[in-house]
């Protein structure tokens, strides 16, 4: 795979990152990428965006866009990776909804935000994560078969439950970490991005 | 239950044998056979009748993790225990005729999170299916008993999720999902899924969460998991089986006197479930004589053997009764303090226990001020909520914090009646004899400030609720969550009039390392700190930083459970509120768990 490529490709999933952002969820060096992310601001693929971040330009955009079928066409056309990507969409529900009762919580009906005194409440819901934690593994291992880069997101998850695990509880869903959601996100948005797939809503 | 279980792996030398048979004649080490089997075995020791079973060592657990393979003679001594199972119960292990269907748990000698769970209905295939539709004259309940283990089987075995197994299909849809959902197979034959099964509950041992839990407890690593499988009963086979649920004792009152419910012709989901209208045990008692008597005869042993109160769930088949689990029994207020002064007074526990079986919460909610008389229809309910701090209060509706704390400086009771509270509105609460509000639930900062003040409290209300209830006489009911019209009759138990909770004042000033006076106790001359007037007195967070460098303290939040830590933290001499047992309490269960005892938690025996 073309190491610009993958640098472009990680700021598009970062929207706005660092060189060491991108180079943790693409498999590059944090070196390689800042060298990588120099060169495409000098040449007007990227825009540099307060310190030490970038942005992808619209053109740079547009052009991804166009690589990501040619450089893929191979993974989209496999059925094991689509049947594992079709499992991921389920797991990925299931974190919705978990995620979805992690920042509210029922009261008389209604939901209201989870301000997290309920420490029970909170403890069962990182159990829960746990479990779903063992089916992301599978179906992440199950893709990571076709593209072995991804499986950086299973390393980056395990550490973001491990630290909400260990009472550091940002590390669910604080959208400024890269918290288990943030993750999660980001790694939804690289496979639909490389499937050619559409986000559902 | 109570004896400690030893934790050291057994001797290393091996004599091929890596299968128990579970028959009460002996009592192998729960570092061998997993706790769940030892509670089996210890039930047998006793005498007592549970469904028959065997159990596969954590030796073999240890033998298959280091070669990564079954190892030599298992699988043949597996299936001689499943040739116990079958002459014990006269049913066969993949049919012909009501088939055998067992459960298969992970059991490791300490219970830790991220093992496998409970599979059921193992041995159902299309062919036992049947068996069991004609046998239960229910095929409706035979599919479902299928479905059951191709859920289970999928989530525990394949970690699918998202799989739903649809109901009125039949296993060759039910394949389809599980292949698309995990891409895994289900076993042809009932062995091939047990061993399956049995395979992946020794693979849970080192499951993530299951690792990381022993390295934070200190836990060996090479403990390993036992698996217990035992033989399923049903209480819908006929006339003569059934499924109920037994308490000790009366868990609402405390009564010493058995209470439960039966359901003829049913599975235990049934009871749950609530589709059906259990009876009384009366009925067991007429319809099944011999099981009912020997049911009582369980409840009266194990209680007697665990120290308290036991909630049995049970199976009748053929008219012969099966203990399938049982634990201590969740219990309501009043049974828990009946509960605990009964057996201290006969024997069964020490005051020390009894202590440590009633929460601060729970006498809490007994001294609440409660209305005199229930409200008949005629009293109007002017509005409701969600209860989220219990009591009653009365007063003239009052919407300003300020006006609050003016008219009751005059003498007037007032109820603090809010869109929702802040801190600006806490001086007002505090004179309040309850608090309203529009919006906010169970964790707003009304119920949360309510419940540190035992501030009756009913949050939620609904829009438009402070403008119908400003200026008028209400009475907040803070359990139900209603408001009611009037000043209706409040009475206030006092806890030195009951003589329960005397006695277990007496026993918790004894044992608590933290003085609770009540005001007239007080030295003359103390210097005690009022919470009333300090900024941050009533709120739970901030105590701990308001209690820094006082000797005494009355008011506030100081009576709460975060108020007795706080002042425990902070080494004060002694606190004042009324009453003084939940926060003598509180002080009694915070020593203990800083002392590192567990509150007194029986596991559950399944």
């Amino acid at each position: 795979m073309q190491q610009m490529h993958l640098a472009l490709h990680g700021l598009a999933i970062k929207k706005h990152g660092s060189p060491a952002e991108v180079a943790a969820i693409v498999g590059l060096d944090e070196g390689t990428a800042a060298t990588l992310l120099d060169q495409a601001a000098a040449n007007g693929r990227a825009a540099r965006a307060g310190e030490a971040k970038f942005m992808l330009t619209a053109p740079a955009q547009m052009a991804l866009r166009m690589e990501y079928g040619r450089l893929y066409a191979d993974l989209r056309a496999n059925d094991a990776m689509n049947a594992a990507y079709d499992r991921f969409e389920k797991v990925n529900a299931d974190l919705k909804q978990l995620i979805t009762d992690w920042q509210t919580i029922e009261v008389a009906g209604s939901r209201v935000p989870n301000d997290h005194s309920d420490k029970a409440y909170d403890a069962r819901i990182i159990d829960r994560l746990g479990a779903l934690h063992e089916a992301a593994e599978q179906v992440i291992g199950q893709m990571a078969a076709h593209l072995p880069r991804l499986s950086v997101y299973g390393d980056l998850l395990t550490e973001a439950l491990e630290k909400a695990e260990d009472g550091a509880h940002e590390w669910v869903s604080d959208a400024k970490l890269p918290s288990y959601h943030t993750v999660w996100f980001e790694m939804h948005e690289d496979l639909l991005r490389i499937l050619g797939r559409e986000r559902d809503e | 239950m109570n004896k400690p279980m030893t934790i050291t792996p057994p001797h290393s030398g091996h004599d091929g044998r890596w299968t128990l048979t579970l028959d009460g004649a002996e009592l192998p080490p729960a570092s061998l056979i997993g706790g769940k089997a030892w509670s089996v075995a210890r039930m047998l020791s006793l005498g007592l009748p549970v469904p028959p079973a065997f159990v596969i060592t954590t030796e073999a657990c240890r033998a298959y993790l280091a070669s990564g393979a079954m190892p030599a003679g298992l699988e043949d001594q597996i299936r001689d225990g499943i040739r116990d199972l079958e002459a014990r119960t006269g049913h066969a292990f993949g049919g012909p005729g009501v088939p055998l269907l067992v459960s298969v748990r992970s059991g490791a000698p300490i219970s830790m999170p991220g093992m496998m769970d409970t599979i059921l209905n193992l041995g159902i295939s299309d062919e036992t299916e049947a068996h069991l539709a004609q046998a239960t004259g229910d095929a409706g309940f035979a599919r479902d008993t299928h479905r059951r283990f191709y859920d289970l089987y999928a989530s525990i075995v394949c970690k699918a999720v998202g799989a739903e197994f649809d109901a009125d299909a039949g296993s060759a849809d039910w394949d389809a999902v599980l292949q698309a959902a995990t891409g895994q197979t289900m076993p042809e034959t009932v062995e091939e899924r047990l061993f399956a099964a049995v395979r992946a509950v020794f693979e849970s041992w080192n499951a993530r969460r299951a690792r990381r839990y022993r390295q934070h407890h200190g836990i060996p690593d090479d403990l390993g998991t036992a698996v217990t499988i035992q033989a399923m009963v049903f209480g819908n086979l006929d006339a003569n089986s059934g499924t109920g649920v037994l308490f000790s004792r009366n868990p609402l009152t405390g009564a010493r006197e058995p209470y439960g419910e039966y359901l003829p012709r049913a599975q235990g989901e049934d009871v749950v479930s609530g589709k059906f209208t259990p009876e009384p045990l009366s009925r067991m008692a007429e319809h099944e004589p011999q099981a009912h008597a020997d049911l009582l005869r369980a409840a009266e042993v194990l209680e007697r053997e665990n120290g308290d109160v036991q909630d049995i769930e049970f199976t009748v088949q053929h008219g012969k009764l099966y203990l399938l689990q049982t634990r201590a029994a969740k219990r309501a207020p009043d049974a828990a303090v009946q509960i605990a002064a009964d057996m201290v007074a006969d024997g069964t526990i020490t005051p020390q226990k009894a202590l440590s079986r009633v929460s601060a919460a729970q006498v809490r909610s007994l001294l609440a001020p409660r209305l005199t008389r229930a409200p008949g229809p005629e009293t109007e309910v002017l509005a409701q909520g969600e209860g989220a701090s219990p009591g009653v209060g009365r007063g003239i509706a009052v919407t300003d914090a300020d006006e609050a704390e003016q008219r009751a400086a005059q003498g007037e009771e007032v109820v603090l009646v809010r869109a929702i509270t802040s801190p600006e509105d806490v001086h007002g609460m505090i004179v309040a004899r309850a608090v309203v509000t529009e919006t906010g639930g169970s964790t707003s900062h009304a119920a949360v400030v309510g419940r540190a003040l035992g501030l009756p409290s009913v949050v939620g209300c609904g829009a438009g609720v402070v403008d119908a209830l400003k200026g008028r006489e209400i009475t907040v009911e803070g359990s139900m969550g209603k408001v009611f019209a009037g000043l209706l009759d409040v009475s206030t138990p006092d806890e030195r009039s009951d003589p329960r909770l005397a006695q277990l004042t007496e026993w918790a000033r004894a044992a608590s390392p933290l003085r609770v006076l009540r005001p007239d106790e007080v030295p003359a001359g103390s210097d005690v700190q009022d919470l009333s007037h300090v900024e941050g007195g009533e709120d739970p967070q901030q105590i701990g930083r308001v209690l820094q460098g006082v000797r005494a303290a009355q008011g506030g939040a100081i009576g709460s459970d975060e108020g007795v830590r706080a002042a425990m933290d902070q080494g004060l001499e002694f606190i004042v509120c009324t009453p003084v047992l939940p926060a003598l309490l509180a002080a009694v269960h915070y020593a203990a768990e800083q002392a590192g005892q567990m509150t007194d938690t029986q596991p559950a025996v399944d």
